[in-house]
């Protein structure tokens, strides 16, 4: 569950920071609606882009977090540190 | 169970005399930076000494960018000690890497800060930037994917570093014990949690490290991709960018490490050792530095364009040559005594601390004209050389932000330990 949900994560991370990417292209492609009115060397050709940029790169990053913090659904196999320590 | 009411490893908590005194003064420069950017805010650039490129004679980027530059730098070393102390298991550097990581944050937000001023209308140019700029510019890549992507990663390994520290801290009675509990977040240090930890770390420091090498390198390629500016215009920018960060961040980690060394009195962790693996480890990087100042010095002396070689003459014998030497001697004779160590095997903290002082010395002054002489003597178009003298607004702005830097850095020692707790000190008792 954790590891899936951290790939999912960094998969959408990846695919959001390579669209925008993708989108903020000079391009003009015939067809392709997005590109379509853009005429080359115009700004991107859907505004905050670069913001969604950033946030794909955060997400990636933020999955390391998701995978430590998410509690695990079972015990884990192993005592905790320390156990039957005198305290 | 019962808290224990002990003193906090590594002074954490305990504010003596004389740092009380020391964070009054750093307020006090901070409020006088605060003050020149407001001056600088209501009256504008005019009260800096930039001044448009050719027409106006002077540059459009100076001291606020040098250190930009200087800051962004210094992030380097840290993120990268602390990657490869997990990536190549160097126990020995085990205790500087939260020292390292610390200095990354800071010197990130610092770099962040030090563009604002450089813009004439910072909000406009914040959202701005987040509204239209291109990922593919390299501009883009240094102030908002450096700053964004690379301090979000930072903070993240760091978080999830110092959560184990963070647990021990909770299990002692204090007033912060509700920060550490926040920042542990239930960690238990359970062999899982161990051993995922261990996993994150590991494929962590191996994404952080082709990001920042990829962010240096974006920040050379700002200068290096500009044809029309001689001097700028090189393929070799962004590995020389990459190889000066890690100079002035190593150096100053040193310099930070052998305070800490003192102040918290740390020699058991911050022992000779440590020192001798940064010092070799500068050693290094200086003498790649200077390999790629030689091969620059080849290239623009030997059959240079026209434009190229009046830059380069402003930086060897013109206006700028008072700066450029004792850079480049600070340079070298931090090489010689790294070398002299090394050759000899005798280790000297005190020579290896003189040694970051002396590279950062030299980085301040290489980006410094790393920046301004290719906007003052690099205009293809027939202008008059420009001049470059920073006034005081600019000199309180950046006192300022380093003045912020270290308060944000003592502050952090006050309520942290910042070498990592021994694993001997394992006791979770906050269970």
């Amino acid at each position: 569950m954790r590891a899936t949900l951290t790939r999912v994560i960094v998969l959408a991370g990846l695919i959001l920071a390579a669209m925008s990417f993708a989108l903020a292209l000079p391009l003009r492609i015939p067809g392709v609606t997005v590109f379509a009115t853009a005429p080359a060397g115009s700004d991107g050709a859907v505004p905050y882009l670069p913001a969604l940029f950033i946030l794909g790169i955060m997400l990636v990053f933020l999955a390391a977090v998701v995978y430590e913090l998410l509690p695990d659904r079972s015990p884990p196999p192993w005592p905790p540190a320390g156990a039957g320590r005198r305290r | 169970m019962a808290m224990r009411v002990e003193p906090l490893p590594y002074r954490v908590g305990q504010i003596s005399t004389g740092t009380l005194l020391l964070i009054v003064v750093l307020l006090g420069v901070v409020a006088q930076g605060l003050y020149a950017f407001s001056r600088q805010l209501t009256e504008g650039l005019v009260v800096t000494g930039m001044r448009d490129i050719g027409t106006m004679g002077g540059p459009a980027w100076g001291l606020y960018i040098a250190f930009d530059i200087y800051f962004v730098g210094v992030s380097f070393a840290g993120i990268t000690t602390a990657a490869l102390v997990r990536l190549l298991n160097l126990h020995a550097l085990r205790a500087v890497s939260r020292l390292a990581e610390v200095l990354t944050i800071i010197a990130l937000i610092l770099a962040a800060f030090s563009v604002l001023p450089d813009l004439g209308q910072p909000l406009r140019g914040v959202v701005h930037l987040l509204k239209y700029a291109r990922p593919q510019s390299p501009f883009f890549g240094t102030f908002t994917m450096v700053i964004a992507g690379y301090l979000f990663a930072s903070l993240v390994y760091f978080f999830l570093d110092g959560r184990r520290d963070a647990a021990i801290c909770a299990a002692r009675a204090g007033r912060l014990q509700w920060f550490y509990r926040l920042w542990a977040a239930g960690y238990r240090d359970t062999p899982a949690e161990r051993e995922r930890h261990r996993r994150v770390g590991f494929w962590l420091s191996l994404a952080i490290l082709p990001m920042l090498v990829i962010a240096h390198s974006t920040l050379g390629f700002v200068f290096g991709l500009q044809v029309g500016r001689p001097g700028w215009f090189s393929a070799l920018q962004a590995p020389a960018f990459v190889i000066m960060a890690g100079v002035s961040g190593v150096g100053l980690l040193i310099i930070i490490a052998a305070i800490v060394r003192t102040t918290l009195e740390a020699q058991d962790r911050l022992t000779p050792e440590v020192f001798r693996w940064l010092a070799n480890f500068l050693m290094v990087l200086t003498a790649a530095y200077i390999y790629f100042m030689l091969v620059d010095w080849l290239t623009a002396t030997y059959a240079a364009p026209l434009h190229e070689s009046r830059v380069t003459s402003a930086l060897l014998f013109g206006p700028y040559a008072r700066i450029y030497w004792p850079s480049v001697a600070a340079l070298v004779a931090a090489f010689y005594l790294l070398l002299r160590q090394f050759l000899t095997g005798r280790y000297s903290i005190a020579v290896t601390v003189l040694c970051g002082a002396l590279v950062n010395v030299a980085a301040v002054g290489k980006r410094l004209l790393i920046v301004v002489p290719s906007q003052t003597h690099g205009a293809m178009l027939p202008y008059p050389s420009g001049t470059y003298t920073p006034t005081w607004v600019e000199y309180s702005i950046i006192g300022g932000l380093i003045a912020l830097g270290t308060l944000l850095y003592i502050v952090f020692t006050k309520v942290f330990p910042v070498i990592e707790l021994p694993e001997a000190r394992q006791e979770m008792g906050h269970r």
